[in-house]
């Protein structure tokens, strides 16, 4: 915690970065925050634990109302997977942006079931070991194909209409969203269309998806969307040889249908 | 709520009446599926099949209106079958006599024939909530919003005390709370027979505590409700109004006289955020600020008073709902209004409300407190009557079923319910100018039963006009088996075609809320 | 220099009261955030809490205090709508006594705004005449 604490104070104060996303830790309850040369003082308060918001998508909201300020974050491995991600995605240039990585505990690398639980660079903490089978998943996969689709009906007919899942998903930066697109998915319903509602996101996050679980976590409904999320990871990975936020270079095979410009275009 | 909504999970029963919770109380639906997800069964009655009913072990489809009858069914059938809590009956109830005899009139048979529940499903929803352990009961304005919401209120009671499923984690009455400070608005007393915490009008102790306090001699007679207000409006003496953050043309029942009665005062105050149909009426209008742009406290349904904070400096020439109270008193120079925060103004009413007296801003920052907390080490109160009712034994009052004031005939044949919308809130001050909850739906509708739109050839998203006593409306078609044959149902969000055009304005005798729920109207095709 | 803080309140429509954070960028709201530490909600809201920002920047925001001159709503300062309301008030009170004087407080409204108002109805005017929209 001190030497992350250092790292960041040395690159705000030289003027490295203009400011850093992380948690703070206010009122007795963590939250996002932008950490900067003028508050330094604040960094007293800055805390990585268990609690988890999408600082990929906070870092991506100011980029976008500063687009010229060099920000740093401090990321866990799906948020680094993120940034990786809004990069290919044409959203942020990656390149600007300074990772303060955080190790996650094996805890918490086991509760996410996570294949990669730490950064790539700048690496504070012990690393953890990777958790590549997720038994959740294969619990699912080994039911009949009947007894799984009721299964995904059952759940998603639970759902509350709340685009908590979109809301929370670092990856979702559409302007306009398909899922309020009244001729895709009727508006005004709870639930929403089942399974289309779940299936067009699903879809849409199949080369987008890093995995990091927010959407299952703000899910009042209790749908095990990362589950969901996983086996289309899973997909576009055999098919493609492809996995949103760990292969590093190149562009997902969707974004070669619209020229790489898909990211964008798909607002309509 | 006697529990606190976490509690809900912990439930293995949860019977929930007329509340459409998974559109009207979301999170607290969370807690209600998850504690179906560790096995609890859910019962839920209501005349629309709901989507938390579609998700329910056991469905109950009441006819409007006959709640009553329902749980004096249930009751008599526990009684019958000797599942009722004898030692709790005993140990902290008086009354049951009373109540046992009253039963005897609710034999299955009799209301299978009022409610159209089938008496194999009044049995086996009996025996659910009674013979489980841990029971809850959550209800909304389904219950209340009747000329018989007392009466549904107190029939609850009945049955959480013959079951014994009232003062423990988990068991208890669960009273819904529409908006964000219900709770909190009567805690504060402004309603018109009690002073702040409940204390009595008729208390000469309290009455002097509160005169001592404020420098002044109070007056002691009981003030008006809301819908005698309106009523006495013109005639019967009231010439001026403040009202705060209320839309009441939209809002009251038959609205087309209380556009009338509000246009007939001398002087209509109206503090609010944005400009509503009441505010267009309003002689001086003052421009407050919303939530996110002052301090203060809420009060949950489970009683927990919690903290709003300023976010943003006020938007315009606004001013926090507070400060203008306190400038009004100024200008017409009245003493005991100098507040320069919203805690100062918290610390006097814990100083003169026993249920706040060991709540702070302190105290509350990370975390609300559940009142009563009566001092300032005490903690929580989690769940309320847990060795004891607050009067001491708990008094079944037996209640015997009446119908609704306005039922369907030859001229009006369709019951009209009217509720909410899972987008939108109350008159839809705020939500109609939320882009994400227009998005989703922007305008009224009608829910019809197939087989009657089938009757009379209506098609979806057709235009219809519904016609009571009191006005018509137009409002697009939308064809469903959620109501029943014989209902339509009309959310009361859009001011442009406001439900309560055609409301019947017949009061509950003792809260006077009026009967939102049920009345009858007419469909007819508009084009 | 960019400001990017949240602030921890709560919800503004149902009586559930989530805990949310206020994404607040530059002095202007720009999103909110499920508490994920408060028990009640858990890091979970609804669409409505979801969008509770929306409404609060809106172009149609009253930003000045109205008085009705020759039948319209005018424009006009604090002080000539408060000393308008108190002069009024009190002629109304003083005619017709304190019992033509009614309060309509809010379920929208905080404690210390409810507290105020029947306070302001009961030791300032003299009526119990005040009650709120709660049962609607
Ligand atoms: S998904 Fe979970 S374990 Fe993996 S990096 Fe993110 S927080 Fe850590
Ligand atoms: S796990 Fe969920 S929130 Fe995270 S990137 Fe995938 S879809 Fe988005
Ligand atoms: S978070 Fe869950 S309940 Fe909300 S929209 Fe997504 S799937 Fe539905
Ligand atoms: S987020 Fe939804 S459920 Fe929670 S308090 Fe707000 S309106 Fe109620």
């Amino acid at each position: 915690m001190g030497s992350l604490r250092e790292a960041i104070r040395k690159a705000l104060t030289a003027g490295e970065v203009a400011g850093v996303v992380g948690l703070i830790l206010e009122e007795g309850h963590p939250r996002p925050h932008l950490f900067t040369k003028e508050a330094i003082d604040e960094l007293e308060r800055l805390v990585v634990g268990d609690v988890r918001y999408p600082l990929a998508g906070v870092l991506l909201k100011i980029h976008r109302s500063d687009p010229e300020a060099r920000l740093g974050i401090v990321a866990r491995g799906c948020d680094e997977r993120a940034v990786l991600e809004l990069d290919r995605n044409e959203q942020l240039n990656g390149e600007g942006v300074v990772i303060f990585g955080i190790a996650c505990t094996q805890e918490q690398a086991n509760a996410c079931q996570c294949a990669q639980p730490y950064p790539s660079s700048h690496l504070f903490g012990e690393r953890a070991a990777p958790v590549s089978d997720s038994e959740r998943f294969d619990r699912l996969e080994s039911l009949s194909k009947e007894e799984r689709f009721q299964y995904w009906m059952d759940q998603f007919g639970k759902c509350i209409k709340c685009y908590g899942c979109r809301n929370i998903c670092p990856m979702c930066f559409c302007p306009d969203c398909v899922l309020e697109d009244n001729d895709l998915i009727k508006t005004g319903n709870i639930p929403p269309e089942v399974p289309i509602f779940h299936l067009v996101r699903a879809f849409h996050m199949a080369e987008r998806c890093v995995d990091c679980g927010l959407c299952e976590e703000a899910c009042p409904a209790g749908i095990p969307l990362r589950t969901l999320y996983k086996k289309m990871r899973n997909v576009v990975t055999t098919q493609f040889g492809f996995t949103p936020g760990i292969t590093k270079e190149g562009k997902g095979p969707l974004q070669y249908l619209g020229d790489g410009e898909f990211g964008k275009q798909e607002g309509h | 709520m006697t529990n606190s909504v976490e509690e809900l999970e912990d439930a293995a029963c949860i019977m929930i009446i007329g509340s459409n919770t998974t559109a009207s109380h979301p999170i607290v639906a969370m807690h209600i599926f998850r504690a179906k997800e560790k096995g609890a069964k859910i019962i839920v009655i209501d005349p629309r099949k709901t989507h938390i009913a579609s998700y329910a072990d056991l469905y109950l489809a009441e006819k409007s209106g006959t709640d009553v009858a329902i749980i004096n069914g249930l009751l008599h059938i526990i009684i019958k079958e000797g599942w009722y809590d004898k030692q709790f009956v005993e140990e902290r109830t008086e009354g049951f006599v009373e109540l046992k005899t009253l039963l005897e009139e609710y034999p299955p048979a009799r209301v299978a024939e009022i409610t159209g529940v089938p008496e194999a499903q009044l049995r086996q929803a009996a025996e659910m909530f009674a013979k489980t352990k841990q029971s809850s009961i959550v209800y909304c304005m389904g219950i209340t919003q009747h000329t018989v919401g007392v009466d549904n209120v107190l029939s609850l009671a009945n049955l959480s005390m013959a079951t014994g499923h009232i003062g423990k984690w988990a068991s208890g009455v669960n009273p819904l709370r529409g908006q964000n400070n219900v709770q909190g608005s009567t805690d504060m007393a402004a309603i018109p027979n009690v002073l702040p915490g409940y204390q009595s009008l008729a208390d000469d102790a309290v009455v002097s505590k509160f005169e001592a306090a404020w420098g002044v001699t109070l007056p002691r007679k009981p003030g008006l409700t809301l819908m005698e207000i309106m009523g006495a409006i013109g005639t019967g003496g009231i010439k001026a109004l403040y009202v705060m953050g209320e839309n009441p043309a939209v809002s009251d029942p038959d609205i087309q006289h209380v556009k009338k009665a509000l246009e007939a005062l001398e002087l209509l105050i109206v503090q609010d955020i944005f400009p509503t149909e009441t505010v267009a009426l309003a002689h001086v209008v003052l421009p407050a600020v919303s939530f996110a742009e002052r301090d203060g406290t809420f009060v949950t349904t489970d009683r927990r008073v919690q903290r709003i904070r300023k976010a943003i400096e006020p938007i315009g020439d606004t001013r926090p709902g507070w400060q203008i109270i306190c400038d009004v008193a100024h200008a017409m120079g009245a003493g005991g209004f100098d507040f320069a925060s919203p805690s100062e103004i918290f610390a006097e009413i814990a100083s003169l409300v026993p249920l706040y007296a060991g709540i702070s801003y302190e105290r509350i920052a990370e975390n609300g407190i559940q009142w009563p907390c009566p001092t300032k080490d005490a903690p929580s109160t989690v769940f309320l009557h847990k060795d004891r009712f607050s009067k001491g034994l708990g008094t079944f009052k037996p209640v015997a079923y009446k119908a609704p004031a306005e039922l369907p005939d030859e001229e009006y044949p369709f019951i009209l319910i009217t509720g909410r919308d899972g987008f939108h809130f109350h008159t839809g001050s705020m939500t109609r100018r939320s882009k994400s909850l227009t998005a989703q739906i922007n305008r009224c509708y009608v829910q019809i039963h197939p087989l009657d739109a089938k009757k009379l050839k209506i098609k979806a998203g057709q235009m219809i006009r519904l016609r009571s006593r009191r006005g018509a409306i137009e409002v697009e078609a939308r064809i469903t088996p959620i109501v029943q044959s014989g209902s339509v149902f009309v959310p009361f969000h859009f001011a442009e075609t406001a439900a309560n055009v055609l409301t019947n304005p017949a009061l509950d005798p003792v809260v006077k809320i009026p009967e939102y729920k049920i009345c009858a109207v007419k469909l007819e095709k508009a084009t | 220099m960019i400001n990017y803080h949240t602030v921890y309140t709560t919800c503004p429509y149902c009586g559930t009261g989530c805990g949310m954070l206020l994404e607040v960028m530059n002095g202007r709201l720009v999103g909110v955030l499920p508490c994920k530490t408060n028990s009640i909600n858990q890091g979970k809201l609804c669409i409505k809490g979801w969008s509770a920002h929306e409404f609060v920047h809106s172009p149609e925001r009253l930003k000045k205090p109205l008085l009705r001159k020759d039948g319209r709503l005018e424009e006009v300062e604090w002080d000539e709508a408060l000393s308008f309301i108190a002069s009024k008030l009190k002629a109304i009170t003083q005619t017709h006594g304190p019992d033509s004087f009614a309060a309509l407080s809010s379920a929208k409204c905080t404690n210390e705004e409810n507290y105020l108002l029947q306070k302001f109805t009961r030791a300032v005017i003299g009526t119990n005449n005040i009650d709120h929209c709660a049962r609607l």
